[in-house]
Order: structure tokens, then sequence, then C-alpha cells
């Protein structure tokens, strides 16, 4: 199972992220053999489409392999990063695929590799992973529609608000209820 | 705006979908460096990994890998079975073998032969046709080294702005735990340029695409180093080829 896996191989990122900076293309293959089934389905989750999501799988890999050397290979989890840089491609495909603005959301600021350092990869395991999914589960339908809006859409709660046909202080409710509730899920796993 | 009234909107700023008010106020807790938003933002970091890695579905084809290596300029390592080794070493072979003729002999119609062959052997044929496109490319510069030394290697090194392609034979397969890095050298400095292994044969290609243009440069060599590769020769150079 992969998060399993993912424990485990996230405490050799560092060496592997010095290899990239190096332009070791060996390198980047491994790091596709780590990641790139994770981030395979969820760029897949978000497009629902198997060959759009394999260019932007590409893209996503090809965008660490330009920006590597901004990356903190002491300091930084790569695994978040590259999550945060697959998803905004998505992000991407999906507002140029229905013609939204991007006036409220700046994603590129959310992947700059320097916002990934000092988290902890200890915490990166397959105990934080089972219990966010847990809580996701326990989500009544409406609270969860709003945070996967937002997350595998790429939503703000304007937007969302629209979408769902309800006041955006409804909305507001039920976002901050779901990530309230995940964020006790969490356990105090990741230190504040 | 206090740091509990914020707590809520760590999540949505870091998927970059909270706005305004809530926005500005995150940012300007950060930029005064505010303990409490900074380690709250790095705990919503960790639970926006968590969702996206909370969920199973189908895997990549097993094509995807090969696709991002050739696009990001390096041979393709493909994954260890009988059938992909040999595939990979043929390819390898054959591709080497036809380079050498065109360098050292002329034979197009052998190269154009190898071309094709290269053409059907899926990801690994994209590396290499960036190999060609650079050979062919009106401003490549090409130079040879090891010519008329008692020692081999020899070879040739084609220089372009968008990389350098460097093609040699003679050249022993490096030890264990060590690997042949290339460098760059402009004004005395060198930079990395790859980490390349040559065949059991002693052959090697190498292609370096590097993110940004590169500027004129004066040699470019290569070293024996530590496997993983080092940030500046350690080693008197194997090979040297002026520019």
């Amino acid at each position: 199972m992969f998060p399993l896996i993912l424990a485990v191989v996230a405490k050799g990122d560092g060496e592997l992220m010095v290899r990239l900076q190096r332009r070791d293309p060996q390198a980047l293959a491994e790091l596709y053999d780590r990641y790139g089934q994770v981030v395979f389905r969820l760029i897949l989750r978000m497009v629902r489409d198997t060959g759009v999501a394999e260019d932007l799988v590409q893209e996503t890999f090809l965008r660490v392999w330009n920006r590597v050397g901004g990356f903190d290979s002491d300091r930084g989890a790569v695994g978040p990063w590259l999550l945060a840089v697959a998803r905004n491609r998505a992000i991407d495909h999906l507002r140029s695929r229905g013609h939204r603005t991007e006036s409220t959301v700046e994603l590129n600021e959310t992947e700059h590799p320097e916002l990934f350092a000092d988290i902890s990869t200890d915490v990166l395991n397959f105990d934080l992973i089972r219990q966010v999914k847990r809580a996701l589960d326990q989500l009544d339908s409406q609270q969860r529609q709003a945070i996967e809006l937002a997350y595998f859409e790429g939503m703000s709660q304007t937007e969302i608000a629209e979408r769902m046909g309800q006041p955006l202080g409804t909305i507001k409710t039920w976002t901050r209820r779901a990530i309230q509730q995940m964020r006790t899920a969490l356990g105090g796993a990741v230190p504040a | 705006m206090t740091c509990d009234e914020l707590r809520p909107d760590y999540l949505l700023y870091a998927l970059g979908v909270l706005e305004e008010p809530e926005r500005s106020e995150v940012r300007t807790h950060l930029g005064r460096g505010c303990a409490a938003c900074t380690a709250g933002l790095r705990e919503a970091r960790a639970l926006a990994f968590a969702m996206g890695t909370s969920f199973d579905g189908p895997n990549p084809s097993r094509q995807l890998r090969g696709r991002i290596l050739a696009s990001a300029g390096g041979v393709p390592q493909p994954r260890w079975n009988w059938f992909t080794a040999w595939v990979a070493a043929a390819v390898t072979a054959l591709a080497a073998a036809g380079l050498m003729l065109y360098q050292t002999r002329g034979f197009r119609a052998e190269l154009a032969e190898a071309r094709m062959e290269i053409e059907r052997s899926g990801a690994a044929a994209a590396a290499m046709r960036q190999a060609f496109d650079l050979i062919q490319a009106p401003e490549t510069r090409e130079v040879t080294f090891g010519q008329g030394q008692p020692a081999p290697p020899r070879g040739r090194v084609f220089f372009h702005p968008s990389g350098v392609l460097l093609i040699a034979s003679h050249l022993p397969a490096p030890p264990p735990g060590k690997t042949y890095e290339m460098w760059i050298i402009r004004g005395g400095k060198p930079a990395p340029a790859g980490l390349f292994s040559s065949n059991p044969r002693g052959n090697a290609i190498h292609l370096y695409r590097p993110s940004a243009p590169l500027m004129e440069s004066d040699v470019v060599a290569v070293t024996l180093e530590a496997a993983g590769g080092v940030d500046a020769p350690t080693s008197t150079p194997i090979i040297v080829a002026p520019l």
C-alpha cells in the first residue's frame, strides 16, 4: 500500500533531492518511483481523464526538476511540495477547461519550495493519512462536498457557495467545522 | 484578527483558496513572523498532503515513467526486469554504435537505420531524438577529444545553448560506488552537467539539458566522482574537450 511505503521513503528524500539538484537523471527516476503513483492518483481524482492526468503528472515532475534548486534538502519535505505542485497543475487544467477566473486564488504562491521546509518527515506517515481519511469519512455530506470543492477543484468559498446554491455564511460554517474535525483527527500529530 | 480566529483558515490559505480579508490577515501575521500562524500553516500543509494521499485509484501506464525522464533530458532507466533490461541494452548499444559510426566514418546510412530502430523503441527514443536534434542544429559546435593520444577515451562533444551532448568510446565502466560527472567550465569555474556511466563495451552517451540556455563556455570535461556526484570536481579530468 503506497502510503505505508511513503512513510519509509520520506526519510531518504533529502539525499535524493541533493542528487536532483546536481541534475542526476537517475534521481528523477527514483523520485518518480517513490511518488509517481500517488501524484497520478491525486491528479486523476481531480481531472477524471487518464490521458490528461498523465500529461499533468509529466508537467508536475518537470516543474519540480526545473525548480529543485530552490528546495532546502536539509529541511524540506518533498512529498507535500510535490503534491502541491500536482494539485496546482490539475486546478489550472480544470480552470482552463471551465473558463473560470483566477481572481481569488493565487496558486503559484502555494508551491514555493521554501514553504515546505520544517515539515517533519516523521509525521508524514500512514497513521496521519489513516486518521485524516477517517475524519473525511465522518464528515456529513455537505461539509465533505464543501471541503472537496476547495481541495479538488481549487474553489474559493464564494465559488463553492455559488456551486452548492448556499449562502456564503453557511459555506464558511461548513468548511470551518470540517477543517476543525480534521485537525482534531490529527490529534497533535503535527507539532503546531 | 487574532491567531485563534485565523486558525480555521490556515488550510484554505495553504490550498490557495482563502479570500479577502482573511488572506491579507494571514499574510500580515506571517509577515511579522507570527510563530502561531507559521506553525499552523505547517500543520495545514501536512494535512493537505495527507488529504491528497488518502484514497486509492489505478496506476499510471508503464510508459509514463519513460516519457517523464526523456522530457527532462535524462536517458530513462527502465524498471528492472529481463525484458526491459534487454531492450535498454539493445537500444543503448545500437544508439552508441550508430553514433560512433557517424562520428568516425560518416556512415549516414547506418545512422539513419539506427535512428529508425531507436524510434521504434519507446521512451528511450525521445532522449535520442533530442540528441539527434542537437547534433543537427545549425548553431551546434562540434569538437573532438582524445584524438592522437595514446590512451583512450575518444569521442566528440556537441555544444549548443540548449544542451551539451557527449559521445565517448573506450571509456571503462566506472568502478562500484563511482560515476562519471560532466562539467561545463567557463572562466575557470566548473559547473555540474550531469552524471552518467558507460556500458560494458566502453561506450557512453550523455545529454545534458540545462534549465536555462548555456552561455559560451571554454571547456567540457569529465571526471570520475563518488556515486551521486559532487558540487566541484575532486579528481583529474578523464576527458577534456576545449570548445
